[in-house]
């Protein structure tokens, strides 16, 4: 069987049948709003991305089969493709990846229940993207920072140095972990400077910052941004001044338009 | 009425964007709305393969890396000749930072341009 006659046959096994199939659900956009034919979702194979329209807002959905697992890297990849695709043009609430209704109703009702909610949020973020700006230390130019900064990182770093080549390794255990955990220190407080200073710099030209984890040792800054569509110069501009101030001890990087991952967020206990 | 933008399947070959998973992962990953089960109708529990999440905890292992990378900052390379080194080390990551921070911004309108011919090809 050709993969061909394979996949078009998946594609109406999976349109004739609810129950081989479910619907993952992307985000909420205004009702007004709907996908290019051609538009693909996750999955294999990719069925098409449709809305279901309820009132002033829709979902936007694409079927996938109930048996496959889902989150291959493709998925991802396909997830926010289509969520950053359409806020180049619309507002949309992204939905957490892996939120799967089991029929159409489904949708429907969850966007019944939800619509002034729904609504009020699209309104609020009409016209806004995200962004995340990621920064890494230059290793060398943050180690020798510290080595100059703190005394006792230098006598120890001179220490190891100095020590008989022959030594066995686990002799200087305790000196090599007192090192890094200095070390560990000066990065944590040098990020939190600089994560201050990014957002202190940014403010005037976003609307709202959001502190990520950092998901490096060496991760320097790690910021969702929202931006008005209509500031988005002028921002990436003070993006490239903070960029040229650090240059040589911080690679910076900007990632976006994205769609508001970070800015859709139920409030939560420790959020 | 507005057209979204919703293109398609095919990431390996949509340029810049989704060259990078872990960027992905790390943008995606446990944001966005989430729907309580409990009220919401007709959720299906799909089986969602498992992504790691990052994040940084500091460790005995951390420390060593840290110690590690402490230590290769003088692999030969004496106090007089560290100072020549430093500014070579300086000179290069400037360089570096310069072109990241132009593939980004350049990134991004190459991204949106990929974006537009692609719906205009519909591919």
């Amino acid at each position: 069987m050709s993969t061909r006659t394979r996949e078009a046959e998946q594609e109406s096994e999976a349109q004739g049948s609810e129950q081989s199939t479910a619907y993952f659900v992307y985000g909420v956009v205004p009702g007004d709003v709907t996908p290019t034919e051609e538009a693909r979702g996750l999955g294999d194979p990719p069925l098409a991305v449709t809305t279901v329209t309820r009132s002033e807002i829709g979902a936007l959905v694409s079927e996938v089969p109930l048996d496959g697992p889902l989150g291959e890297p493709d998925d991802l990849v396909a997830y926010q493709r289509i969520l950053d695709g359409t806020v180049i043009e619309a507002p949309v609430l992204p939905l957490r990846f892996g939120t799967v209704l089991a029929d159409r109703e489904s949708v429907e009702r969850l966007l019944d229940d939800g619509h002034d909610a729904f609504l009020a949020a699209l309104n609020e973020l009409d016209d806004r993207t995200e962004f995340i700006i990621r920064g890494r230390y230059v290793e060398r130019a943050l180690l020798e920072q510290i080595l100059e900064d703190v005394p006792e990182a230098a006598r120890l770093r001179d220490s190891l140095r100095d020590a008989p080549d022959d030594l066995p390794e686990q002799s200087t255990m305790d000196a090599r972990v007192r090192l890094g955990e200095i070390v560990n220190q000066a990065v944590e407080a040098t990020r939190t400077t600089d994560t201050g200073n990014l957002i202190a710099a940014l403010e005037p030209l976003t609307v709202t910052a959001i502190e990520r984890p950092p998901t490096h040792e060496q991760d320097a800054v790690h910021v969702a941004v929202l931006v008005d569509n209509a500031r988005r110069r002028k921002f990436e501009r003070g993006v490239e001044a903070v960029e040229k101030r650090w240059r040589g001890r911080v690679e910076l990087r900007l990632l976006g338009p994205l769609a508001p991952y970070d800015f859709v967020a139920v409030p939560q206990a420790g959020q | 009425m507005t057209s979204a933008v919703a293109t398609t399947g095919g990431a390996a070959g949509s340029g810049d964007s989704s060259s990078d998973l872990a960027d992905v992962i790390d943008t995606i990953l446990d944001k966005g709305l989430v729907i309580d089960a409990h009220i919401a109708v007709g959720v299906v529990g799909i089986r969602l393969l498992t992504i790691d999440a990052r994040i940084v905890i500091a460790s005995v292992d951390t420390y060593l890396r840290f110690a590690e990378a402490v230590n290769r900052l003088d692999l030969g390379e004496s106090e007089g000749k560290a100072l020549p080194d430093l500014a070579g080390g300086k000179a290069s990551a400037i360089e570096k930072a310069g072109e990241t921070i132009g593939q980004l911004v350049g990134g991004g309108k190459e991204r949106q341009r990929t974006r537009s011919r692609r719906d205009r090809e519909e591919d």
